[in-house]
């Protein structure tokens, strides 16, 4: 039989850790005071409009997502393939324009880091500018269609993988440009044979990734006018021709898991 | 008592681990399981609360068979074993005391267990399981902060706030240093004597199976080559465990 | 008897080469995917040239008009309000289902099996798309966008925290498993306190990408500072139109700094 049948009464915990506590209740209790806040101020409609809403749409909405109108599917795909045409174009341009700009972006190859707060800035500048916003701006200046959202993906990806780039350059292992150097190499020859080797399969994994993303982003770009399967979605959306809208939809669900799945596969194979 | 009844165990991957294990082992007894890597004694042990099903033949403790048992069931026997590993197996970001308060989570009703209010009772019952292991100073230092012994001892007061009826132990001390081990296995030791628990324990060092044990079994590829007490185990025998002799001079601290 | 080392498996990585033939021929197969495209879609690099230059000629219209500054304060409010109920929500939907949908905390091969489709399938919409598709249904107004985000932000948020928990160490989880404690309470004490700050910076990344989403979704009609973007551009009123643009731009800046600085102070 156990021995220990009467415990002493346990000891308090010591003041740091009642703090801790302490601190990390009121951190749930404010979270919970947000919410209760802004679901109060938010200007939701009444409870009757979104049933009424609910129950006017959600049946046929679910009856023509469950039969897919086939008719629409080489529509479908076409316009699937033009908003995959635009993501590769719109990667491969921001690829070919943040390979130069990363350089001017990494600390360890300009000598220092500050020398590279210019070039992050513009980076930084570029990445926070919402890219369908861009698209919008595009579309106003060049005209609908895909050239538009093109440029649109191609500026914003510049930003997202110059500063993925710079990354991995200032992450790469010195060790071989100091090799390169003692053999009597200029930075032209550490640049070729030390650095690029060492950054290709992280450069080549990221663009990967960052057409994944584009490809998703250039389903959506459509909605404002800038080319690919965005428009004929919002179109039939707003004419609420439920069926038409869930082959749309089948076909980009379909396409984008391939495209990861295909994606991922490779880029595991880089890293 | 624990009883193994013709126990056989093959693992998915066609290996034989136990080749027919009958066993029976009175309560409060302190056994400690020698053999080679592979002999079957981590198996052997993790049949014993589950943690492996057997292939045939089963598992009784106290008359009640632990591998026929599901659900609930099995879990409340579970909640009378106390284990601990070789690992050690803390929450390393959690604090000492949740650590060893987690032992209580069988006998907390679910939840209470899921948002962490613990009886008063659960929190002496921690409180004292670490006085007892020595350590009660460390309750609110995170886990990863002590040192390999005293990490190995807040396993044991985990094990101990179950107040558990049985205590297994694979490997406990393969980790730690030499004194640092005798210290732990006399804690153990100590304490099953104590509180009249069952306990065994896995053990690579012939030295400290002979000097803790209350009984030593011997094991060899799946099958029980030796059941006794420490003066019948000679070095003869244990040559038989191992299967080749023992060098003095490479004591098989260091082959192990 | 010492052993032949010549004879050890080999300790040294495999060779950089094999992985830089994959990259190459990857960016190789990329050059060609982009001539292919150009020749589909019709665009050719001059587009390029012709269109920055539109671009910037454009810009330079884009005055911002400060004395309509004070009409965007509420927007943006209600944009935040809109992130903040969208990653509060995702959250907590995410979270039961990142445990079904991690091998091992699962409870069973098809819960598994159907939580992980679910998954896959949620991910592959762009959160836009989730607005887009709800504004019909639910009304005009945040409601759509609070829901699209919580969509969104769920299934993101089930993604990256299962591939948290499945890399995590079991020891602990068998401690748990052995000593009678339920499937539930093994996850919190075994799982949880190893993921949690994690999963605490993944949280605060689902919540800057949902502000910038939220800025956005009022194009469609979802609420936020979007739908009074699209009002002012459809007006031609291109001054207030670059003064939201100037504020969208402070707010998602001030957002990920904050955002990056919470993150640091996790890890």
């Amino acid at each position: 039989m156990p021995a220990a049948s009467t415990p002493h009464a346990p000891p308090a915990p010591p003041a740091a850790v009642r703090r801790a506590n302490l601190a990390r209740a009121g951190l749930v209790a404010l979270i919970l005071l947000l919410a209760v806040l802004t679901l109060v101020t938010l200007d939701l409609p009444p409870l009757e409009r979104i049933v009424r809403g609910l129950r006017n749409n959600a049946v046929p909405l679910l009856r023509g997502f469950i039969r897919p109108n086939w008719h629409v599917a080489p529509l479908a795909l076409s316009s699937m393939a033009e908003t995959f045409f635009m993501a590769v174009i719109g990667t491969t341009i921001g690829g070919v324009l943040a390979f130069p700009l990363s350089f001017l972006a990494a600390g360890n190859l300009l000598g220092g880091t500050r020398y590279a707060v210019p070039g992050k800035t513009i980076l930084v500048a570029i990445r926070t500018f919402p890219e369908i916003l861009l698209a919008i701006i595009f579309v106003a200046a060049t005209g609908p269609g895909p050239t538009a959202g093109i440029m649109a993906m191609g500026i914003h990806s510049i930003g997202f993988l110059g500063k993925i780039f710079a990354d991995v350059i200032e992450g790469i292992d010195p060790g071989p440009n100091e090799a390169i150097r003692a053999t009597g190499g200029g930075s032209l020859q550490v640049f070729l044979w030390s650095v690029v080797p060492q950054v290709l399969p992280e450069f080549a994994s990221n663009l990967l990734y960052r057409f994944e993303i584009n490809l998703r982003a250039a389903t959506v770009l459509g909605l404002v006018g800038a080319g690919g399967i965005g428009l004929p979605l919002i179109q039939r959306l707003q004419f609420r021709r439920w069926s038409e809208v869930s082959m749309l939809l089948l076909v980009i669900v379909a396409f984008v898991i391939v495209v990861d799945a295909i994606s991922g596969r490779i880029r595991r194979r880089l890293v | 008592m624990i009883e193994f009844r013709d126990l056989e165990v093959t693992y998915p991957n066609g290996v034989k681990a136990l080749k027919g294990i009958d066993l029976t082992i009175p309560k409060g007894q302190f056994v400690v399981i020698v053999g080679l890597s592979g002999a079957g004694k981590s198996t052997l042990i993790r049949a014993v609360n589950h943690l492996v099903p057997p292939s045939k033949g089963e598992v009784r403790i106290d008359g009640r068979s632990v591998s026929k048992a599901t659900g609930r069931d099995l879990r409340r026997i579970r909640s009378k074993i106390g284990m601990i590993f070789q690992t050690f197996n803390l929450v390393k970001r959690s604090s000492v005391l949740r650590n060893v308060l987690a032992g209580r989570l069988g006998h907390t009703s679910a939840i209470r267990g899921l948002l962490g209010l613990f009886t008063k009772r659960d929190l002496a019952l921690a409180h004292d399981s670490l006085r007892r292991v020595g350590i009660p100073e460390k309750a609110w230092q995170r886990a990863d902060a002590l040192s390999g012994g005293q990490q190995q001892r807040v396993g044991i007061a985990r094990a101990l706030a179950q107040q558990p009826e049985v205590m297994l132990a694979d490997e406990p001390v393969a980790s730690l240093d030499p004194p640092t081990s005798h210290a732990v296995m006399s804690d153990l030791k100590r304490i099953s004597r104590e509180d009249g628990i069952t306990t065994l324990v896995n053990l690579h060092f012939i030295d400290m199976a002979r000097e803790y044990a209350d009984r030593i079994v011997g094991m060899r590829d799946g099958v029980i080559v030796f059941d006794g007490t420490p003066d019948e185990a000679t070095d003869q025998a244990f040559e038989d465990i191992y299967g080749r002799p023992i060098d003095v001079e490479k004591d098989l601290r260091g082959a192990a | 008897m010492r052993p032949d080392p010549a004879a050890l498996p080999s300790t040294v990585p495999e060779r950089p080469r094999g992985q830089r033939m994959v990259a190459s021929s990857t960016l190789a197969v990329f050059l060609v995917l982009f001539f292919v495209s150009t020749w589909q879609t019709g665009f050719s690099l001059s587009d390029l040239w012709i269109g920055t230059g539109d671009f910037f000629r454009f810009f330079g219209r884009l005055v911002p008009d400060l004395s309509y500054l004070p009409e965007v304060w509420a927007p943006i409010l209600e944009t935040l309000q809109i992130a903040y109920l969208g990653t509060l929500f995702g959250t907590s939907l995410a979270l039961p289902l990142l445990f079904l949908a991690s091998a091992n905390t699962s409870t069973d091969r098809v819960t598994l099996a159907v939580a992980r489709t679910v998954l896959t399938v949620l991910r592959s919409i762009p959160d836009l798309l989730y607005a887009a598709l709800l504004a019909p249904i639910l009304a005009i107004g945040p409601l759509p966008g609070v829901v699209a985000l919580s969509l969104f932000s769920m299934a993101v948020l089930a993604k990256l925290g299962s591939e948290t928990v499945e890399a995590v160490d079991p020891g602990p989880m068998e401690a748990l498993r052995a000593s009678g404690a339920g499937r539930n309470r093994v996850i919190v004490y075994a799982v949880v306190p190893q993921v949690a700050a994690t999963m605490t910076s993944f949280v605060l990344y689902i919540f800057e990408i949902n502000v910038r989403a939220s800025v956005i979704i009022g194009l469609v009609g979802a609420g936020g500072i979007g739908e009074q973007l699209l009002a002012r551009l459809n007006f031609f009123a291109y001054g207030d139109v670059s003064m939201i643009i100037v504020v969208i731009f402070v707010l998602v800046l001030a957002i990920d700094a904050l955002s990056v600085w919470a993150r640091s102070r996790l890890i």
